[in-house]
């Protein structure tokens, strides 16, 4: 009896420290976690921000969606204005090494024509180079070059079919991501090949990238491995971070 | 009561009500966006300084967002309610400050000359909140208000003016609550609250 009681204690102070680290307070704060404890006063309101989001989050979406301009393009920058240091590097599973000459894009889903695409095919479409500012979650921003083909091109060829509301973007490291089509077909939401006038390097998602100045950060997937059109959402898979408790939307 | 004090102030209840929402829904404001500093402080970034885990709401950096972009209704929406009460009611026209008070400041009469700063202080706090809104709504959405949000200049430029925001209006609460015990005592604190 004895036993099975110190057992089952070892168990949920492990299963405490998984729900820690899934509910993100590991792999977004990193060190900084457990020095100091959150102040009585807030404790309980941290454990409500789950119901926060869910009362708050479709209100903000639909405003959102409302102001968003799907024709409208953001401000692009002078290649003067590039700041190369700015862009930092955030990666929840390390970095997957992708043979490009081997490697091809699959395009499927709710699309009349499925396609597999090599970085030769790619190369070969309208090459669209934008100056935008990449805006992280955390607060930072930095404004870059992405040069890459247009998703509206690449849809263009696959041909969505009528239902098609939202993308799935699958990677290489696991990462997933959905957008709402109007964003995934906005003009300047790019398959980057290029950033800052060179190759992609691997830490920053080659050979293909999302890039996109109407997003935050965690929407612009790296290692782009698979586009699947689809006409319904997955509930509990919405999206790496979104399933850990940011934001589904993100629009900028 | 004796028959000598004067009577105890009196405030609307909608203004009470509206007094306490505010300072709530910015408390909240604050200790979630304190929550949100930490992922990338402001100055310093990645190596910055960070504060203590006490006074932050939300718990990680999803859970701030969460709570930052929820209590943000309550906050602007109050403050336009208040805006809109105040202008129908046309109390604007005497409960700022204005050149009378700056001419109080001058003047000798002690008295008066508390009322004046006490005026000064509670009309400046109003476009303090009123920046602290837009230029959040600056890094919330800076595509759909490019426009408003290149008036700032450049990102950092924007994080500092709504990071600004925070230690003016605590300077505030302080001057705040010194200028109304001065002016009108504990009588007028209560009168605010009760």
């Amino acid at each position: 009896m004895q036993f099975d009681k110190h057992l089952s204690h070892r168990f949920s102070r492990r299963q405490l420290m998984q729900y820690a680290s899934l509910s993100g307070l590991g792999l977004a704060l990193g060190s900084c976690s457990s020095e100091s404890k959150s102040s009585p006063l807030f404790k309980p309101l941290n454990q409500q921000a789950g119901n926060v989001r869910a009362l708050f989050e479709p209100l903000n979406q639909s405003i959102e969606e409302l102001i968003f301009q799907a024709k409208n393009p953001a401000p692009e920058y002078p290649i003067s204005a590039i700041e190369p240091d700015a862009l930092l590097v955030n990666s929840f599973n390390g970095n997957p090494i992708i043979d490009p000459n081997s490697f091809k894009l699959i395009i499927d889903g709710a699309v009349a024509n499925p396609m597999q695409l090599s970085m030769k095919d790619i190369q070969l479409l309208p090459l669209t180079s934008m100056v935008i500012r990449h805006v992280c979650v955390e607060g930072w921003a930095a404004i870059m070059q992405w040069g890459g083909v247009r998703l509206y091109d690449l849809a263009k060829l696959v041909q969505p079919k009528a239902g098609a509301r939202y993308v799935y973007f699958e990677s290489a490291d696991n990462y997933y991501e959905s957008w709402d089509i109007a964003s995934a077909l906005h003009p300047q939401t790019l398959l980057a090949y290029q950033k800052n006038g060179q190759d992609i390097p691997i830490e920053n998602g080659a050979p293909l990238r999302l890039a996109s100045p109407i997003k935050l950060g965690y929407k612009l997937s790296k290692w782009v491995i698979r586009v699947n059109f689809t006409k319904e959402l997955v509930p509990q898979r919405r999206g790496y971070w979104e399933d850990e408790g940011y934001e589904w939307f993100a629009g900028l | 009561m004796s028959p000598k004090s004067a009577p105890a102030p009196k405030q609307a209840i909608f203004i009470k009500g509206f007094h306490f929402i505010n300072l709530i829904a910015l408390i909240f404001m604050t200790a979630s966006g304190l929550q949100i500093y930490n992922a990338n402080p402001v100055f310093g970034g990645r190596a910055g300084w960070r504060f203590p885990k006490e006074l932050l709401l939300g718990g990680w950096l999803g859970g701030g967002r969460n709570w930052h972009f929820a209590s943000m209704w309550v906050f602007s929406m109050t403050l336009l309610i208040y805006g809109i009460y105040i202008f129908i009611t046309r109390r604007w026209k005497h409960r700022f400050a204005s050149e009378k008070d700056i001419q109080a400041l001058l003047a000798k009469n002690p008295k008066r000359k508390n009322y004046a700063w006490h005026r000064l202080a509670y009309t400046a706090i109003i476009p303090i909140l009123l920046i602290a809104i837009v230029s959040g709504l600056c890094m919330y959405k800076p595509v759909q208000f490019a426009w408003i949000s290149g008036l700032f200049g450049n990102w950092q430029n924007l994080r500092v003016a709504h990071f600004l925001t925070i230690p003016i209006v605590i300077i505030f609460a302080i001057a705040h609550i010194f200028l109304s015990f001065r002016v009108g005592g504990l009588k007028m604190i209560r009168s605010m609250f009760i």
